[in-house]
């Protein structure tokens, strides 16, 4: 790879402890937009590969195409590398931007890159639409090749084949230092994000005038912290702190819908507004009585309607707020939708009738997950996360929106982060990541909390599920979810 | 992408003991170009040649720098700016926002790096910021969310996060859980896989993950729905909802809260210049009133005197100067929204700025929108033109002929004897303009107004109009000797006057003077006799027509051509 200036202000980025300091923006528009071309075109001929044969004119033409963007991006710039860094891409250094229009492409190629252990991809000038066909048709053939061998067998049918174009390197693995600073990133902005959030609410309670500066902070900390590496903030959501719910509850919600969104695709500064949204949409719960909030046994019909009150009531709290250039509109409605059915049911009832926004649908789905699997004063005994899944996906009655549950369950996985599964090798294993492979969603990666003998382990060791044997067969597979309290585990700890 | 790096202690990278690469001249001069701009910035508009010069200056000054690294690293202390530990900019103990690096030091930042690019398309936008820095009020954004919001692409910073001071507190699930034996645990686990593989319930992991790939449909859905959130007027939205829950919570407290929220966001909006949204609010508030149950006495005043307050002199005042400052004035329908809801006592404030504006975009908005506050409220309309303020009364006066008031005849009338000379023309111009016979009679007296305009105005109004009665009062003139003394327009007006309302009947005044010979066998001047002329023209009968052929054959030119041209007819004499 030549130098170029973008890489010396990498260097100094990095110098600065800044992650991600190559961003899109950093690279030029050219490099971005023939980028995205040209992962355009990757995808196209792979579905081109994939459904027609050799002969068809489809697939002529769209190696052609992928040829000539790559081509055309090595005459501009001298050099074709790509990279995949998390759930990114990047082209000669430069990030390219991820939205709703091209996500699926990205996510098709990052998922089959990942299977085949590709972290860098470089393309000579001398690729042709044969050496495409090759390489496009073995990435996507079947494999049950253990994972650490996977880069070799390609590159070895690559080299059989005679394709020379293509040179490839491992991902570069994150060291142990690094994980355990983005645990501690992620643990600062949790607990940052459960004090702002319990001050928030302190101050509305005694009616006073809060300064949301901090919660605005909090929030850019969950967008940057989702952005670059979600597994550890997700992974705290499953604490659930039964003392401070409320405040935890915010937080993992904040959590839950800014993650999703970024499955959405939104933008940077669209999660910010997805994020405030949904840290603020409990925010009425302040106005109503501990009493209540806390009662353990059942509650009376007047205060249910008390509880229901906190959607119109955060309309209400944040009139309170100060030091808003912008008066939060957006999660003010938030605020008043998120217990609103799609059909407009629910409560509390419109009489102006307004169609629920996208991120009332989006905290909504966050909101009953992190509400349903949590323990609370008067939900003592929560229900498991692939319950919760499927009855948000099944019972139409709760009225979630359904593509957007779809993407929930996209992101989480079938077994959601924090899950308790019994293995069929009678471990146990606590749900840490969902897998990056895109179609093994119910082979998540675990961390193994009990042995078969029933011993209990801390830490624990990670297993991904989608690992086989020699002979094809999945190492380990999930027989059911359990009550992490059946047998004794507290999930939260594996995650601080 | 902008990446912040939250750091725990001291600069962001500070090689303190590395030497510079090159002499710090070019960055001094650079931070100082960036000051300038800075204040460039502040004190003029985009278009100023001193901003622009400014701007040009600082963009030129990153070239020097370019040419050695690909970026600048800074380094922000209390009161300086440091490159390699070398002060590039600052004053020590300077600790007001025109230091820079106190501005950017107080809110927490400690590093800062310009990248090969910025120069281009982010330099204005971070000149913004550090204005909106300068200028903002401690509860507003501090620089590092500024920073975080504006994603530069070319800035990097590194801060110290003053609001979220304090280490990682402790994390931990506060519920109890009971200890379970590792005998328990595996009994646990041999039973579950025990009663999945009897059930053939071993099939978690054939869920088949694809399903939850989201296809093209859910793809543009969502796209749709993203694109939704971001169009619809939140502002509206919550206005909506407050008016909801006044209604459905009948709690007098609560509703009182909602009042007072509603009454800010009215003011919000105003600010806002989101004149549809006041209309809305407005609108809304009168649904409310007639549907809301249990509303007290005073909410239900409240509730009433918003658009009141709004209509008032002083706040429709300064909604008025709003409109006259802004270099962009709103649609022309948000505005007769929003004036469709004002009270009557608006219509004075109205009339005021619109006779006071010189704004020509504001004007025609404004005339349009007064027009249809006043065609829904003529009394207040008929009111006003007596208005002592002078501009109210004029405006009032014009609106009334505008909109053919006729309730307003009256009050026009008697404005025909005002001693204000301007006052009497644009009445006898409204009375014009609604034309009914109640308005030619009120501007019959016009015709013997001391002002040549006035005169001529209602002359050509009863003319227009054919408005008989005044035969009388135009016979005068034209036979007594007033006219002789007018200038030929006002002749011309009465001669077209009195020839389109005399018939037959006048042919033989009209024919003495066109064709008659008075004492010693003088004619009348040429102009009388060319009006003459005119009138016989609009009598237009056989008679008339007969009467001009004796003078077709006129010496005098003038005489001859008005002659001719009341032959052809009709209009004819205007060319």
């Amino acid at each position: 790879m030549s130098s170029s200036p973008r890489n010396s202000a990498e260097t100094a980025a990095r110098d600065l402890s800044l992650p991600g300091a190559t961003g899109e923006g950093a690279g030029d528009a050219h490099v971005r937009r023939a980028g995205r071309q040209l992962i355009f075109s990757a995808y196209g001929a792979l579905r081109a590969v994939k459904l027609y044969p050799v002969e068809n004119a489809a697939v002529q033409k769209a190696l052609d195409e992928v040829t000539h963007q790559s081509k055309e991006l090595i005459a501009s710039e001298q050099e074709l590398e790509l990279r995949m860094s998390g759930e990114f891409i990047f082209v000669n250094q430069t990030r390219l931007r991820l939205d709703l229009d091209n996500f699926a492409s990205f996510s098709h190629i990052l998922s089959l890159f990942r299977a085949s252990g590709i972290g860098r991809l470089t393309i000579a000038p001398s690729v042709g639409p044969k050496d495409w066909l090759v390489f496009l048709s073995v990435l996507q053939a079947p494999t049950a090749d253990d994972p650490s061998d996977r880069l070799d067998q390609l590159m070895a049918k690559l080299q059989s084949a005679g394709v020379v174009a293509f040179t490839f390197a491992p991902p570069t693995q994150q060291g142990d230092g690094d994980q355990e600073k983005a645990k501690e990133r992620a643990k600062r902005t949790y607990t940052q994000g459960v004090a702002a959030t319990r001050e928030l609410m302190a101050s509305v309670r005694i009616g006073g005038s809060p300064n949301i500066k901090k919660i605005k902070r909090v929030v850019q900390g969950i967008v940057d912290q989702i952005l670059s590496e979600e597994t550890s903030l997700i992974g705290l959501t499953t604490i659930r702190d039964y003392d401070e719910y409320t405040f935890t509850h915010s937080v993992n919600v904040c959590i839950f819908a800014v993650a999703l969104g970024k499955r959405l695709g939104l933008g940077k500064l669209q999660l910010y507004d997805l994020g405030m949204s949904a840290l603020f949409h409990d925010i009425g719960k302040s106005r109503i009585p501990q009493s209540i909030l806390n009662k353990t046994g059942g509650l009376t019909d007047d205060e249910w309607r008390t509880i229901a009150a906190h959607p119109w009531l955060g309309v209400l709290a944040m009139f309170q707020l100060r030091g808003t250039q912008e008066v939060p509109y957006r999660a003010m409605l938030v605020a008043h939708e998120h217990h609103m059915k799609i059909d407009l049911t629910g409560y509390p009832r419109q009489i102006r009738k307004q169609q629920l926004g996208m991120f009332s649908k989006i905290v909504a789905v966050a909101d009953g997950f992190d509400a349903a699997t949590s323990r609370r004063a008067y939900q003592t005994v929560p229900f498991t996360p692939a319950q919760v899944m499927l009855e948000m996906r099944d019972n139409r009655h709760r009225g979630m929106d359904p593509v957007i549950v779809k993407a929930f369950i996209n992101l989480t996985g079938i077994y959601p982060v924090g899950t308790l599964v019994v293995l069929d090798t009678f471990e146990l294993g606590i749900v840490h990541a969902v897998n990056p492979l895109q179609d093994m969603l119910s082979r998540p990666v675990v961390r193994i909390v009990s042995d078969a003998h029933g011993n209990v382990i801390h830490p624990g060791t990670l297993i991904d599920l989608a690992d086989r044997n020699e002979n094809g067969v999945f190492h380990r597979t999930i027989i059911k979810t359990e009550n992490p309290e059946r047998y004794g585990i507290r999930v939260g700890d594996y995650f601080v | 992408m902008i990446s912040p790096s939250r750091l725990a202690h001291g600069p962001a990278r500070d090689p303190e003991s590395a030497e510079p690469p090159f002499s710090a001249a070019p960055v001094e001069e650079l931070l100082r170009l960036i000051s300038k701009a800075a204040r460039a910035h502040q004190l003029y508009l985009p278009n100023n040649p001193i901003y622009r010069r400014a701007i040009d200056n600082l963009r030129a000054g990153f070239a020097p720098v370019w040419v050695e690294v690909d970026d600048l690293v800074l380094t922000i202390t209390e009161s300086e700016i440091r490159w390699f530990n070398t002060p590039v900019a600052g004053e020590a103990g300077n600790k007001s926002s025109d230091n820079l690096a106190w501005l950017f030091y107080k809110d927490g930042v400690r590093g800062l790096t310009f990248t090969k690019g910025f120069e281009k398309d982010e330099v204005v936008k971070f000149l913004g910021l550090i204005q909106r820095a300068r200028k903002g009020s401690p509860d507003e954004d501090d620089l590092v969310t500024m920073l975080w919001e504006a994603d530069f692409s070319f800035v990097h910073y590194a801060y110290v996060d003053l609001l979220q001071e304090g280490g990682v507190g402790e994390l931990a699930d506060g519920g109890e859980v009971q200890t379970v034996g590792p005998g328990e645990i595996q009994q646990g686990t041999h039973d579950a896989v025990q009663e999945s593989r009897a059930s053939g319930i071993i099939n978690m992991a054939d869920f088949d993950a694809t399903l939850y790939f989201l296809d093209e449909r859910e793809i543009e859905y969502l796209h749709a729905e993203l694109k939704s959130e971001y169009q619809k007027d939140l502002r509206i939205g919550v206005s909506s909802v407050l008016m909801d829950i006044f209604e459905s919570q009948q709690d007098p407290e609560i509703r009182g809260e909602i009042l007072e929220n509603i009454h800010t966001l009215m003011v919000y909006l105003l600010t806002a210049e989101h004149f549809s949204g006041v209309a809305y609010v407005l609108r809304e508030v009168q649904t409310t009133v007639g549907r809301a149950v249990g509303v007290t006495e005073q909410h239900r005043q409240q509730l009433v005197q918003l658009a009141e307050q709004l209509s008032a002199p002083e706040a429709l005042s300064q909604l008025l100067q709003a409109l006259d400052e802004t270099p962009t004035p709103p649609p022309e329908g948000e505005l007769a929204e929003l004036f469709d809801q004002l009270r009557p006592r608006a219509l004075a404030t109205v009339f005021l700025w619109l006779s006071k504006t010189q704004n020509e975009r504001l004007r025609p908005l404004l005339q349009s929108a007064a027009g249809r506050l006043a065609a829904a409220n003529t009394s207040e309309l008929v009111r006003l033109i007596n208005a002592s303020e002078l501009g109210v009364a004029t405006e009032a006066v014009r609106m009334a002929g505008a909109l053919k008031t006729q309730a307003a005849v009256t009050a026009l009338g008697k404005l025909l004897s005002d001693q204000h000379v301007e006052m009497r023309r644009i009445a006898a111009q409204a009375l014009t303009e609604i034309g009914s016979p109640g308005a030619m009679q009120a501007l019959e007296r016009a015709i013997d107004d001391s002002d040549r305009d006035v005169r001529v105005t209602a002359v050509r109004a009863m003319t227009a109009r054919a408005y008989r009665p005044v035969l009388g009062r135009l016979e005068n003139v034209v036979k007594g000797k007033r006219v002789r003394d007018a200038d030929l327009t006002e002749k011309m007006a009465f001669f077209e006057g009195y020839g389109s309302l005399c018939g037959e009947g006048g042919i033989a005044h009209l024919d003495s003077m066109l064709n008659g010979k008075g004492f010693l066998g003088r004619r009348e001047d040429s102009e009388m006799r060319a009006c003459a002329a005119i009138a016989l023209g609009r009598v237009g009968t056989a008679k008339a027509i007969d009467t001009l052929r004796k003078a077709a054959t006129e010496k005098d030119i003038v005489v001859r051509n008005a002659v001719n041209r009341a032959l052809r007819g009709p209009g004819s004499h205007e060319s």
